[in-house]
């Protein structure tokens, strides 16, 4: 609910005096012998009480625009469609090669730029889904926590095609991007997006630790692999040994697939099959989410300073509008001065 | 003491004949051995040897003895009873009560100066003793009137003193000058009138233009009643004047019908004080 408090509170006991146009009036007073002359009238019962209303809302805007009100800051939550994503980039070097594994030039676009770009959309694209990013090459980064702050989030991910950094460390950087799910609400639907190139080993000592991380906080698990032409695929089996060090790629699949968590792997060659595999993603996640809105506190005076100031005005049209029977007798009088002469002539 | 200019008297003339043996100005109802030529009645009937009238003796052929009579010049009173309610400080084109007190004045000075007695009696809620002055003759009357009525504060709302005001008039017919802007209930002019009605009564109403035609085309006025009725805001427009005009007209008209039921037509005091003007209305009704 709303909550509106003021500044300087105690400057609110003059609230009464937005009573006074009751008592007195602005308007200049007509003496008169009887008011039951003047006939009745609604249209001017009506500019009366609005007149009336007018100081009202004149000395009571003034007074508790001078008493600083605004309304207090608070925290709301709401329910939206949505989902938490939690997106983990691949930092390394060769995210910054194009999807032919060279170094982009002209109008080439590269790993990163595209990733960049479709990305940005998706972030944009659903009022309420909450994002956080991490990257990762040896080490972890944590880029932006989970936020519901799109600016923030397309911010981070403009910044994910700047050069990278060189290994890819894909088991620390999970659990930084696992952890950025915090501990809330079961039933909000969660994805983690990872988008990288390439993959490495991951160590069964760790191994371990993510499968109980992934099991607590069971998000639906997005791969979106960058596969630089002629490099082998995810369901590639090397020629030779079958190990994770000969084929990172294949191992890490099989491991998520291990998880017993929702997992899709999407392998992109090109731009456009990134944006498919991300259109793919935005249908899938569809569920309701509670996000909480922050409102800060707001400054209210401005709006008691506006009714004040309709009020004022309405008063001084009253003013200028009025009639000034003295006036007319004067120039009543004069008119009479020079007819006068005249008909003394006439008559002579 | 500024010397006040001279101001033409109130020429009036009482209704009928007026009773009373002090001499005075009037036709009285009494036929005397002074004055001008009434009618020739029977010795029998008015034993008085010195007016036989010789002419009409000798012309009878019945031989009756005829006597002329005289009419006697009686004198009359001449009472102004004030309203002095609160609505009667109204100053529009004029003061109310400045217009009233100059109309007291010039009655009491036109009174005394032909022997008639000038009493003033102001009245709101009861009769209001400060501006009581009993009739008299005498000739600073006048300046007792003024000073009277300009020391007299008008703060209440009603003007029931009236009806006790016309039970005080006691004793032989007046002329009343009843002066009011008479924004009374009907029922109340009609019963102030009735309760007068013994006295020949000469209502005069105190107007103001700038309650009627002075009122202005357009604009915004907020009406305040003297009489603490209230305020009211009014926005002058033409359609609204005219409408105003119109039931300003009718109270005149409604006025002058209870008036005239009860003697004289109203004297519409407005603007500026003309004696010649009261005079014309008085002679002329």
């Amino acid at each position: 609910m709303m909550r509106v408090s003021a500044e300087h509170s105690w400057l609110l006991w003059l609230l009464p005096l937005a009573l006074l146009p009751l008592a007195v009036s602005s308007q200049r007073l007509t003496r008169v012998s009887s008011i039951a002359a003047g006939p009745l009238d609604g249209l001017s019962r009506a500019i009366g009480w609005s007149l009336r209303a007018a100081g009202f809302l004149a000395i009571g805007g003034l007074v508790v625009a001078l008493s600083g009100p605004y309304r207090q800051g608070e925290t709301i939550t709401r329910t939206g469609i949505g989902a938490q994503v939690s997106i983990l980039v691949d930092r390394s070097g060769s995210m910054n090669e194009t999807f032919a594994g060279r170094q982009p030039s002209g109008a080439e676009e590269s790993k990163a730029a595209a990733s960049r770009r479709l990305l940005a959309d998706f972030v944009g694209s659903r009022a309420h889904d909450q994002f956080a990013v991490t990257a990762f090459s040896t080490a972890p980064m944590l880029v932006v926590p989970m936020t519901d702050r799109h600016e923030a989030v397309r911010a981070a991910i403009a910044a994910i095609d700047r050069p990278g950094l060189d290994y890819t460390n894909v088991a620390r950087g999970l659990a930084m991007a696992l952890s950025q799910f915090g501990a809330n609400a079961a039933n909000v639907s969660r994805a983690l997006l990872i988008v990288s190139d390439g993959a490495a080993v991951i160590d069964p000592r760790v191994q371990g630790a993510l499968r109980a991380e992934f099991a607590r906080i069971r998000p639906n698990l997005y791969w979106l692999f960058l596969r630089t032409k002629g490099s082998p695929s995810i369901s590639d089996k090397p020629s030779g040994e079958d190990t994770p060090q000969a084929a990172p790629e294949r191992h890490l699949d099989l491991f998520f697939k291990s998880l017993g968590t929702p997992y899709r792997a999407f392998e992109a060659e090109g731009a456009e099959a990134v944006a498919d595999a991300i259109g793919q993603i935005e249908r899938l996640e569809r569920d309701p989410i509670p996000y909480t809105e922050q409102r800060p506190r707001r400054d209210l005076s401005r709006w008691a300073y506006g009714l004040s100031l309709i009020g004022l005005l309405a008063l001084v049209a009253g003013k200028l509008a009025e009639a000034d029977p003295s006036l007319r007798r004067r120039r009543g009088r004069v008119d009479a001065s020079v007819v006068e002469p005249a008909t003394s002539r006439l008559a002579a | 003491m500024t010397v006040p200019e001279p101001m033409p008297d109130i020429v009036y003339r009482p209704r009928g004949r007026v009773p009373g043996t002090v001499a005075g100005a009037h036709r009285g109802r009494d036929a005397g051995g002074l004055g001008t030529f009434r009618d020739q009645v029977p010795f029998l009937r008015m034993p008085d040897a010195r007016r036989i009238d010789v002419r009409a003796t000798l012309r009878d052929p019945f031989e009756g003895t005829y006597v002329r009579r005289f009419e006697s010049r009686t004198s009359i009173e001449v009472w102004a009873l004030v309203d002095l309610s609160a609505s009667m400080r109204f100053s529009g084109e004029a003061d109310r009560m400045e217009l009233v007190s100059a109309l007291c004045g010039c009655l009491a000075a036109s009174a005394t100066r032909i022997g008639d007695a000038f009493g003033l009696m102001g009245c709101d809620a009861t009769v209001r003793e400060d501006v009581l002055l009993p009739a008299s003759r005498r000739r600073s009357i006048a300046a007792e009137v003024a000073s009277r009525l300009a020391g007299a504060a008008c703060t209440v709302d009603r003007a029931d003193g009236m009806e006790e005001a016309a039970r005080r008039l006691v004793g032989r017919p007046k002329i009343v000058f009843l002066i009011s802007d008479f924004r009374w209930p009907d029922a109340a002019i009609a019963n102030t009138f009735s309760s007068l009605a013994r006295h020949d009564l000469v209502p005069v109403v105190v107007a103001d233009a700038a309650e009627e035609e002075g009122l202005p085309e357009w604009g915004l006025m907020e009406l305040d009643d003297l009489e603490g009725a209230g305020r009211r805001v009014v926005f002058m427009r033409p359609s609204l004047r005219r409408r105003w005009i119109a039931r300003e007209a009718e109270r005149a008209s409604t006025l002058r019908r209870i008036a005239t039921a009860y003697g004289r037509p109203p004297f519409r005091l407005s603007g500026r004080f003309d004696p010649d003007a009261v005079s014309r209305h008085l002679l002329a009704s």
